[in-house]
């Protein structure tokens, strides 16, 4: 199953090496990938499919969340982990 | 590392200006920083200049590696960043161990290096390397200084990033033409506020009400205890509710030994009585903790009857690896204290857990003359008493410290957890003993671990760091030849050291007191030797090659699976 994440991601040096680290070091292929300037900052669009099936793309996009200069913006549903979807176990 | 001497740049200041290697000391001044361990060189050689002047001092390490752990070990204790400081390539990536030792252990670590000077970056240049690149996967953040004038910034957001929320390492790269160029003087940033705790009151309301539902319920306790100074916090819910607790490696000492329903470790070596409680309770409630593999076991056997209440302020750790059922992504300190749920009635339970306990514990009386090492552990943490803490390296003894010593607090058990790195032990424990002069600091360590970082015995002897070392010698890879004797069909491979040097003499030769014990009644006078010596000591502590650590739950099984031997 393939997920597409939309980050908002800043121009400070090495930014997009590490989202892309992050994403393929975490377990998850990308399988498509588009990144544009928006002034301020990059929009990456990127969509990703885990390498088995114990990879959660909500968990991935949590630990996106927490690099710094990096904002997920969508799934825009995603972001209340109190209420954690589950993952496969 | 060194380089030629005509190499050296030369300082760019005027009286109205100042250089980045004078502002990157005057930003760790503004930091607080009392300590920086380093180790000088070409492309950091502005900086070392600077240093000259600085308020805080600077421990010369003989290995850049010891330089990260000292400074890893210091922030453990602190709960401050610890800062390291290296020269460009190989200084650098001797620092990556340490690095990714800090961001496995979520440790707050400040490693800053030099580099080749900006026009030379990406051309190969002489001790040119991409630590930035090198890094990236075991920093939670790192930055490369174009501009000397942003030093002041970057530093203040540095020490920022590393030391809130989950805290972890972070690299700033020092290109040498920044180090050296002049810019006008600025003020300084103040540091950046941590946002409010957000808490749900929702989540908080359904937390209470599982836990005085729960029959069965269970305190996971890790490392976040300690990161988050709740320790005492930990024992006031532990003690308002009455649930019996386990701890993860990390977590030991957030509960002493002594408190009634603490079971222990669990995991690979963890504590009998702990790893059943997990299998038999209906209700985990984790804090600050990540259901790290050596401690779960086959994660799809661990707890299985269990919901579970997830508590840390890393909401990428919420489901990785095990679903919560109620999840509170916040600091525990906050997170407990606004926690006061009915008291479960569990009275049946915890007597089961603390008849467990009992009836498991571990014995002393193991037959023979030779030093049973987990008595002479346990007997060292009593006798050093609450101002106890361990410094341990990788290996046998490393359980053998986790399952026998007591800890008064988590701050007093040191140990690299997460990554596993030997050679940890004994600048982890020049860390700790600077950071607290007034503890015994004790390194545990292997005589395989012992070799990896050997050459700080010299920094010990240079500062005079009245640090004690327990060496246990069993002339072996332990650890690696007990999983060959287990798992291997006993087919013993490259784990042999019986042709280890005589380590008194090698420490006697760094100028360091040292003395051998290798008999079970020599135990306590060694012991006393060792707490009493004025400076630093090492004890040389011979033991049976044989020796195993036991629980032992064999990889991949659940830790249901226990396999248990003779001690």
């Amino acid at each position: 199953m393939t997920s597409p994440i939309l980050i908002q991601l800043d121009h400070s040096e090495g930014s997009l090496q590490r989202l892309i680290g992050l994403i393929e070091r975490r377990g998850f292929h990308i399988d498509q990938l588009a990144v544009s300037n928006a002034g301020t900052h990059r929009e990456v669009r990127v969509t990703v499919r885990g390498r088995d099936d114990g990879r959660c793309a909500e968990v991935l996009g949590r630990q996106i969340d927490r690099m710094i200069g990096a904002r997920r913006v969508a799934p825009a549903s995603s972001p209340h982990v109190e209420e954690a979807v589950p993952c496969p176990a | 590392m060194t380089t030629a001497a005509s190499t050296l740049p030369k300082q760019n200041a005027t009286p109205a200006t100042v250089t980045g290697a004078r502002l990157v000391v005057e930003a760790l001044e503004r930091q607080g920083v009392e300590l920086v361990f380093g180790y000088p060189g070409g492309a950091i050689m502005p900086v070392y200049d600077a240093l000259t002047s600085a308020r805080f001092k600077h421990i010369l390490v003989r290995h850049e590696q010891g330089a990260a752990f000292a400074a890893d070990a210091y922030a453990r204790v602190t709960g401050k960043a610890g800062v390291c400081l290296a020269t460009s390539g190989p200084g650098a990536t001797n620092l990556v161990t340490g690095i990714a030792n800090a961001m496995m252990d979520s440790v707050p670590l400040v490693a800053i290096t030099g580099n080749v000077a900006s026009p030379l970056m990406g051309t190969d240049a002489f001790q040119e390397i991409d630590i930035l690149g090198v890094t990236l996967p075991i920093v939670k953040h790192s930055w490369i200084v174009r501009d000397a004038a942003d030093i002041p910034a970057v530093f203040a957001e540095a020490f920022h990033v590393a030391q809130s929320g989950r805290p972890g390492p972070v690299l700033i790269d020092l290109p040498k033409d920044v180090q050296v160029a002049a810019v006008a003087a600025a003020g300084f940033p103040p540091s950046p506020k941590e946002p409010a705790q957000r808490l749900d009151p929702a989540q908080l309301r359904r937390a209470e009400s599982a836990i005085s539902a729960a029959q069965r319920p269970l305190l996971y306790i890790g490392g976040g205890v300690r990161i988050a100074n709740a320790t005492q916090d930990v024992r006031a819910f532990a003690r308002a509710t009455g649930i019996p607790a386990v701890c993860t490696l990390q977590g030991l000492g957030a509960l002493p030994p002594e408190w009634p329903g603490n079971l222990g470790m669990i995991g690979m070596h963890g504590l009998r009585a702990a790893n059943e409680a997990v299998q038999q309770t209906d209700l985990l409630i984790v804090l600050g903790a990540r259901f790290d593999d050596r401690a779960t076991g086959q994660l799809a056997k661990f707890a299985p009857h269990a919901r579970v209440i997830h508590i840390d302020i890393d909401a990428a750790e919420i489901s990785k690896l095990r679903d919560a059922q109620i999840a509170i992504t916040s600091d525990l300190r906050s997170a407990l204290r606004a926690l006061s749920p009915r008291p479960p009635k569990i009275d049946a339970w915890r007597e089961q857990c603390i008849h467990a306990a009992a009836q498991h514990a571990f014995r002393y009386d193991a037959p023979g003359e030779d030093i049973y090492a987990p008595a002479l552990l346990k007997e060292l943490s009593e006798r050093a008493g609450d101002s106890f803490i361990a410094a341990c390296d990788v290996g046998q003894h490393q359980m053998w410290v986790a399952q026998h010593c007591r800890f008064s607090t988590p701050h007093a058990h040191i140990t690299s957890g997460g990554l596993g790195a030997m050679g940890y032990g004994l600048p982890a424990g020049i860390g700790a003993k600077l950071a607290q002069p007034d503890a015994d600091v004790v390194v545990v360590s292997g005589d395989g671990s012992f070799f990896m970082n050997i050459q700080e015995l010299a920094t010990l002897k240079r500062y005079d760091i009245p640090l004690k070392i327990v060496l246990l010698d069993n002339s072996s890879l332990g650890l690696v030849r007990q999983w060959q004797e287990l798992f291997f069909d006993e087919n013993y491979s490259e784990i042999d050291l019986s042709d280890n040097p005589d380590f008194v003499t090698v420490a006697r030769a760094f100028g360091i007191d040292a003395f051998r014990i290798s008999k079970r009644e020599d135990v306590s006078a060694g012991i006393e030797r060792l707490l009493a010596a004025a400076g630093p000591c090492l004890a040389h502590v011979v033991i049976d090659p044989r020796s195993n650590v036991w629980p032992l739950v064999p990889p991949g099984k659940s830790n249901s699976d226990m396999m248990h031997g003779d001690p």
